[in-house]
């Protein structure tokens, strides 16, 4: 009954917390409250439920398989949804995520590192998708902002005879490098500044620092490998699109008549 | 077609001739070019002029594939553009913009983008070419006034030879002083052989530049001839 109770403050005093941010945000003229609000209810929502179906597939590797493929929807959906207006922009999030998420994934069972289990695979899937898909959203974002504020110069560039690959290469850089800033930060600082997910819920879940160290260390590195590759593969199908045949590039903003 | 500027076969010399048929460009359901017919002969420097909006930019940007029209054809030397690798067929048709586009490093970084190192010889001819000192070359690029960059930019593209040389309003963000030196190199380029196209909104500057002027209205040629002719016919719609 302790436990109960204690369960229910926490989530009582949580959501004073979402409260007192949208509180702030209003005072601050952000217009960002219902942002927050939709954030925080999906928050509720998705990981409610997503307990229940864990705890439905956690003995079947094929419906754990079915439920990391829906993740992947999902992840390719919200990542290409930041993009703007890019040609196929899910199938090319989904992509990117699938690269990097995937490639670190492979890595780990394939190496024995961790048994290929629905215990191990989903959160550690779910992670590296979560991870990719930060880097996604951000890498093609940055890429389309990229080359809109320095659409004059790529021009520039192209009317020198230079192909458009190369005409974007910076800025491809650029938009990578943006999009990794929170990946390095994070685990640069782990430790100094920030005490990450896995490594507090380990703790309050009674597990010991040590044991909370390694685990958070293994999934830092995972997601520094997930996000690099899905960062690097996002900006390069983001370039894609907006190379049009002719050694253009195809923007929707046009330069004015 | 426009009957006015058909183009006339059987010409001497063609190199860097440029013949716009029938251009067209549409954006949606907006007509910007609509059925442009122009020919831009070598050693002459025409200005396209007309009235905001009137598709002078769409026009120059057609002619090295900036823009891609929808419809129609633009020939280098008798041969459609399309056909042409758009590389080559940038360096052949070169193109200064409204603002100089300045990239990071020094006046040699700049001058050399994209070639396979060229010697100091042939960058201090590009830079003499477009009234600009030696003694630039190690200087920062960003530190150039906006009148020098823009001709620093002229010498960037003299450097890779073309054969056309395309301008879109070279001197609307330049002083008086710059404009000037500016429009002094525009008007001698022409005696290098090369076929110059520049827009400009001015017709005065048309007059004191151009041999001959494009007036296009709405998308389409509404007139071709010297520019102070053209000045002459249209002074008033053309002249903001």
């Amino acid at each position: 009954m302790a436990d109960g109770v204690r369960v229910v403050s926490r989530a009582v005093v949580a959501s004073a917390v979402v409260a007192l941010a949208v509180a702030a945000a209003r005072a601050r003229g952000l217009h960002i409250e219902r942002e927050l609000l939709v954030a925080a209810g999906r928050a509720l929502l998705q990981l409610g439920a997503v307990a229940l179906v864990v705890t439905a597939v956690f003995d079947q590797l094929g419906l754990s398989a079915l439920f990391l493929l829906v993740m992947l929807a999902a992840a390719s959906a919200s990542a290409a949804g930041r993009w703007g207006n890019v040609a196929r922009a899910r199938a090319r999030a989904l992509a990117a995520i699938g690269a990097g998420a995937g490639t670190v994934l492979a890595v780990v069972f394939a190496s024995g590192a961790f048994e290929l289990q629905p215990r191990f695979l989903i959160p550690l899937a779910g992670i590296v998708i979560g991870g990719s898909m930060t880097a996604t959203a951000l890498a093609g974002r940055r890429l389309g902002e990229e080359v809109g504020d320095h659409v004059g110069t790529i021009e520039a560039r192209l009317a020198l005879g230079i192909s458009a690959r190369q005409a974007l290469a910076p800025h491809i850089s650029r938009a990578a490098v943006t999009a990794l800033i929170p990946a390095i930060d994070q685990t640069k600082n782990v430790g100094l500044v920030t005490l990450p997910g896995a490594f507090v819920g380990m703790l309050l879940g009674g597990a010991s620092p040590i044991e909370a160290a390694q685990v958070q260390l293994t999934v830092l590195f995972l997601l520094l490998g997930a996000e690099s590759i899905a960062a690097i593969v996002a900006t390069h199908l983001v370039a894609n699109a907006l190379i049009a045949p002719g050694e253009r590039i195809e923007l929707e903003t046009q330069p004015p008549l | 077609m426009n009957p006015t500027v058909r183009p006339q076969p059987g010409r001497s010399h063609d190199r860097g001739r440029l013949v716009v048929e029938d251009l067209s460009l549409e954006r949606g359901n907006r007509k910007l070019l609509d059925e442009v017919c122009a020919i831009f002969e070598p050693g002459v420097v025409t200005a396209i002029v007309g009235p905001s909006g009137a598709g002078k930019t769409r026009l120059l940007r057609c002619l090295n594939r900036l823009d891609e029209p929808t419809g129609g054809r633009v020939l280098l030397d008798g041969v459609d553009h399309r056909s042409i690798d758009p590389r080559q067929l940038r360096r052949r048709v070169g193109m200064i913009f409204q603002l100089p586009a300045v990239f990071a490093g020094d006046v040699r970084a700049n001058l050399s983008y994209g070639l396979n190192d060229p010697d100091e010889e042939e960058l201090v001819v590009a830079l003499d070419a477009a009234a600009l000192p030696a003694h630039l070359l190690g200087q920062e690029a960003s530190t150039l006034s906006v009148g020098q960059a823009q001709r620093m930019c002229i010498a960037r593209a003299l450097l890779r030879r073309p054969e056309c040389l395309l301008l879109d309003e070279p001197t609307a963000s330049l002083d008086r002083d710059a404009t000037t030196a500016v429009e002094q190199l525009v008007a001698s380029l022409a005696g290098q052989d090369l076929a110059v196209v520049m827009v400009t909104h001015d017709l005065l500057q048309a007059a004191r530049t151009a041999d001959r002027a494009l007036l296009l209205v709405a998308g389409r040629v509404a007139a071709v001839g010297p520019a102070d002719e053209i000045q002459a016919r249209w002074p008033t719609e053309s002249a903001s």
